[in-house]
């Protein structure tokens, strides 16, 4: 399959929330209070206010359940949302991400799907997302 | 994007249902009657019966799809499989798709991201993948060419 370059999204997150134990699993919440992304079609900010809802199930991986909105260098607010699956058992961090947005100029994001690859490093989470062609 | 191949899976869609125009889109589901599905590592049938893919056509004219689908490995295990997807391109290979006739799957988008779960350790390491498919819409039904995503 072949993909293209999307974005490098870097996420900054306050302190977590513990739920704890749902009938779903342990339940954490990472509030996103900032960020930024950075593309050759796009680049811009996170704004604050989203956040990645994060189920640790019964295998000991994690199901991702992010939001949040980004607002491009040139003003356009994009909303953002992925789905994914950690698995720090076998190094495995991968999300789908997908976007809906009112501007015209990145109406491209509404009619694509996307693969992001996740890192954590010491500053939190860099996902690497690519385009599906 | 580096994957390897999972599976080929092909569906038989029934008469859709066409629920017609709601407050998100047009939208219609398609049940599916059955398929099979063969990889490297998995192999078996579709089975009727909570399989069906619901579709919304949006306002932009890109077709989301919403596929749930139950397989059955040849050895007896159960995986749900749900995916969601997108499909559009030029208005006349989307007008050639809906009066059923054959088109070449590279001229237009149809892509999807399928996720699975099974309770059988065997297919375990299907739990924990992430799947990307390419879509090729036939008169009988898709075929999906899906990818692990490494």
């Amino acid at each position: 399959m072949n993909s293209r370059e999307l974005m490098l999204l870097r996420l900054n997150a306050s302190q977590t929330q513990e739920v704890g134990a749902t009938p779903y699993g342990m339940l954490s919440i990472f509030p996103v209070t900032g960020g930024s992304f950075e593309g050759e079609r796009l680049r811009g900010k996170v704004l604050a206010g989203g956040g990645d809802w994060v189920a640790r199930k019964a295998d000991e991986t994690l199901e991702l359940d992010l939001r949040v909105t980004l607002e491009t260098d040139d003003g356009a607010l994009i909303y953002m949302t992925f789905t994914g699956l950690r698995d720090d058992a076998h190094h495995y961090f991968r999300t789908l991400p997908r976007f809906e947005t009112a501007s015209a100029k990145y109406a491209f994001l509404n009619r694509l799907l996307a693969v992001g690859i996740g890192e954590i490093r010491a500053d939190g989470p860099v996902h690497i997302i690519e385009e599906i062609l | 994007m580096n994957t390897r191949p999972l599976m080929l899976l092909r569906v038989n869609v029934t008469t859709p249902q066409n629920i017609g125009t709601a407050p998100h889109g047009t939208r219609r589901i398609v049940p599916i009657s059955g398929g099979v599905f063969e990889g490297p590592r998995l192999r078996g049938t579709v089975l009727a019966g909570g399989s069906a893919d619901w579709l919304l056509l949006r306002s932009d004219n890109v077709l989301e799809l919403d596929l749930r689908v139950t397989l059955q490995t040849h050895d007896g295990a159960l995986i749900s499989m749900r995916s969601f997807g997108l499909r559009h391109g030029p208005p006349d290979v989307i007008a050639a798709i809906g009066r059923g006739e054959p088109v070449e799957p590279a001229t237009y988008y149809f892509r999807t991201t399928p996720r699975f779960q099974t309770a059988q350790s065997t297919y375990g390491f299907l739990n924990r993948l992430v799947a990307v498919a390419t879509g090729d819409r036939r008169p009988e039904g898709p075929i999906y060419t899906i990818h692990e995503l490494l």
